[in-house]
């Protein structure tokens, strides 16, 4: 018997050890990235690093869906334009405050999804990739057609600056800290929901769903409560792209988005958050990295994709290497296997 | 003594085919059953009828006073019924704890919210169950392999710790002696004479009577959907019908 089988051996739990992870990639977020997009001085590279903390929430939001529950969705952009027109309409024409319009781009995206998913939730594997797909046209093409409401393919520009408790954030290190923080605070709930009890939950889904069925687990309700979490963090990804470029148009979020988004989460791994996070910064970087190469950059793009899928089809961060990284950092401390890794989660 | 499990005229057709055909029995609490018949007897419909994988034609059966007829499956485990299946489905892609972490989800659902809070009381329980049917099972050394790597053997006893961590009062095992050889199968009834012992009413559908006849307290045998026969082991191992059913005329 090993000594597993006589728990609880009570290993205290070392808190220290289990902030060590956070803290780095704090301080890289808070101030490495800062400080050297400061030493630039351009405006542009700001935005660069906006927009990749956008794509890395929106990466992660779908990851929820697409890499925990196993739910083909091809139509996660649809989501990001709602909440980002719903962020830019209440701004621009109701004069609302950049902290009311995050969490109304939230709730009204989840409102939204949820009343898609209602039909939807029955479909299975392709049938329900097909009716993500036809949910995301939809909605794109309302953003392009109901000119009174969204002023169609003129887009919407939003002229308010950020501005929190009346104090100005417009400048660009501003303007990232408030993006940085906010997307930060979004994968730190999407990591508890994807590594707790409630993630194995949905994972099970993905595995076997008569099997999760026959163990008690409400199937029907789960995959809902995915799509509509999911679509809640695309919403608040949304609101930062509208405040953050200033100018919305149905474009931003057509069918192309929805691949490129479900790129990065293959690209860095099915199921993996890491692996998001990684495929986000990649597929958004790389394009600029290569800039000075001119158009052949879109080819080498491509080529990286293919290749990275090609050798690494579990991701550049699998599942199986993230989440016992991740259960080394944040596992139940309370009992570990013989090499003091946490194996339940708190 | 209140009634535990009640099958009453339980039928099942499949178009033409009628696969269990107006079948009454009942389990009492606390008994170790088994249910036997020849390949295409009926028994795993009968299994599915009470599980609510396949919903009934016609006939009723209740659970403990509730009526399971047109339950979903997620429903009728909550209320206590565990299971197992015949062609071994365990998750692959998840460690052996993570497996056995969504039957005890299953039964003690965490929800999102409480998701976010790192040290809930709810994950805690989950955590306590898990180890708990890992240790019963003997399974806790390779908590945190994956599924996909474990062998035949031991996959068989992640489904059952899986359906333990359910904490059920009623476990199904389907054809739990399938594809294991003469020691591992007698290991195995060992294995579910202890969980009885522990208190768990428990059925076993197999196929092959040898692993029935050992454990069993109770023996239900159907043949072309119909009881024939629901007796001791002895009276069964020894009932014409039985044996015609088993034998046939050509063998």
């Amino acid at each position: 018997m090993s000594d597993l089988a006589n728990p609880p051996t009570a290993a205290p739990p070392s808190t220290l050890r289990n902030l060590v992870l956070p803290i780095l990639i704090a301080i890289v977020i808070f101030a490495v990235v800062p400080a050297v997009l400061t030493s630039f001085g351009r405006g542009y590279f700001w935005q660069i690093a906006n927009i990749a903390l956008i794509f890395v929430l929106l990466a992660a939001s779908l990851h929820v869906v697409t890499g925990v529950a196993g739910l083909l969705h091809l139509g996660h952009a649809a989501f990001y334009g709602v909440g980002a027109y719903t962020a830019g309409l209440l701004a621009s024409e109701q004069g609302m405050p950049f902290l009311v319009t995050i969490p109304a781009a939230a709730i009204v995206t989840a409102a939204i999804a949820f009343l898609v998913a209602l039909p939807t939730m029955r479909l299975v594997s392709i049938y329900f990739a097909v009716a993500t797909l036809a949910i995301g046209q939809m909605i794109y093409l309302v953003l392009l057609n109901w000119v009174s409401f969204t002023h169609g393919p003129n887009g919407v520009l939003i002229f308010s600056g950020l501005e929190v408790f009346g104090i100005d954030l417009s400048s660009p290190i501003a303007t990232y800290f408030l993006v940085a923080v906010i997307v930060s605070a979004s994968i730190v709930l999407i990591h508890r929901i994807s590594h707790s009890y409630y993630g194995n939950a949905l994972r099970s889904l993905r595995e076997d769903d008569q099997c999760a069925d026959a163990m008690g687990v409400r199937t029907a309700r789960l995959k809902m409560e995915a799509f509509v979490i999911s679509a809640a963090f695309a919403g608040i990804a949304g609101a930062l792209w509208a405040h953050t470029t200033g100018y919305i148009s149905p474009s931003d979020f057509d069918f192309a988005e929805s691949i490129l988004i479900l790129a990065m989460v293959v690209v860095g791994g099915l199921g993996s958050l890491p692996g998001a996070v990684i495929g986000a910064l990649l597929l958004i970087l790389l394009p600029e990295v290569l800039r000075d190469v001119g158009d052949v950059r879109n080819i080498m793009v491509g080529i990286v994709m293919f290749l990275s899928i090609l050798l690494l089809p579990k991701g550049l961060f699998g599942e199986v290497s993230a989440l016992s990284m991740i259960r080394r950092q944040f596992g139940d401390a309370w009992r570990r296997d013989e090499n003091g890794k946490g194996i339940g989660w708190r | 003594m209140s009634d535990f499990l009640t099958i009453q005229n339980a039928t099942r057709r499949f178009g033409g085919l009628v696969a269990v055909d107006d079948v009454t029995t009942r389990v009492d609490h606390g008994q170790l059953v088994g249910l036997i018949g020849p390949n295409g007897a009926g028994k795993t419909t009968l299994f599915n009828l009470i599980s609510g994988f396949t919903p009934l034609s016609s006939g009723d059966v209740h659970f403990k006073g509730t009526r399971l007829n047109g339950m979903k499956p997620n429903r009728i485990a909550r209320l206590g019924i565990g299971r197992t299946f015949q062609n071994l489905r365990v998750f692959p892609n998840m460690t052996v704890f993570d497996n056995v972490s969504v039957g005890a989800f299953g039964t003690h659902p965490q929800s999102a919210l409480d998701a976010l809070r790192s040290g809930s009381k709810r994950a805690e329980t989950i955590s306590e169950r898990v180890w708990q049917a890992l240790e019963r099972t003997e399974l806790a050394y390779v908590a945190t392999d994956l599924a996909a790597n474990l062998s035949y053997g031991k996959r068989k006893y992640l489904e059952i710790a899986r359906a333990l961590a359910m904490q059920p009062d009623f476990l199904i095992l389907d054809e739990p002696a399938a594809g294991l050889n003469d020691s591992e199968t007698l290991e195995l009834a060992n294995f579910i004479r202890s969980l009885h012992a522990d208190g768990l009413t428990i059925m076993l559908v197999e196929h092959d009577m040898g692993l029935v006849m050992s454990v069993c307290e109770r023996i239900v045998v159907l043949a072309s959907g119909k009881k024939i026969a629901d007796a001791d082991p002895d009276t069964v191992r020894a009932d014409p019908a039985v044996l015609e059913a088993y034998l046939g005329t050509d063998e």
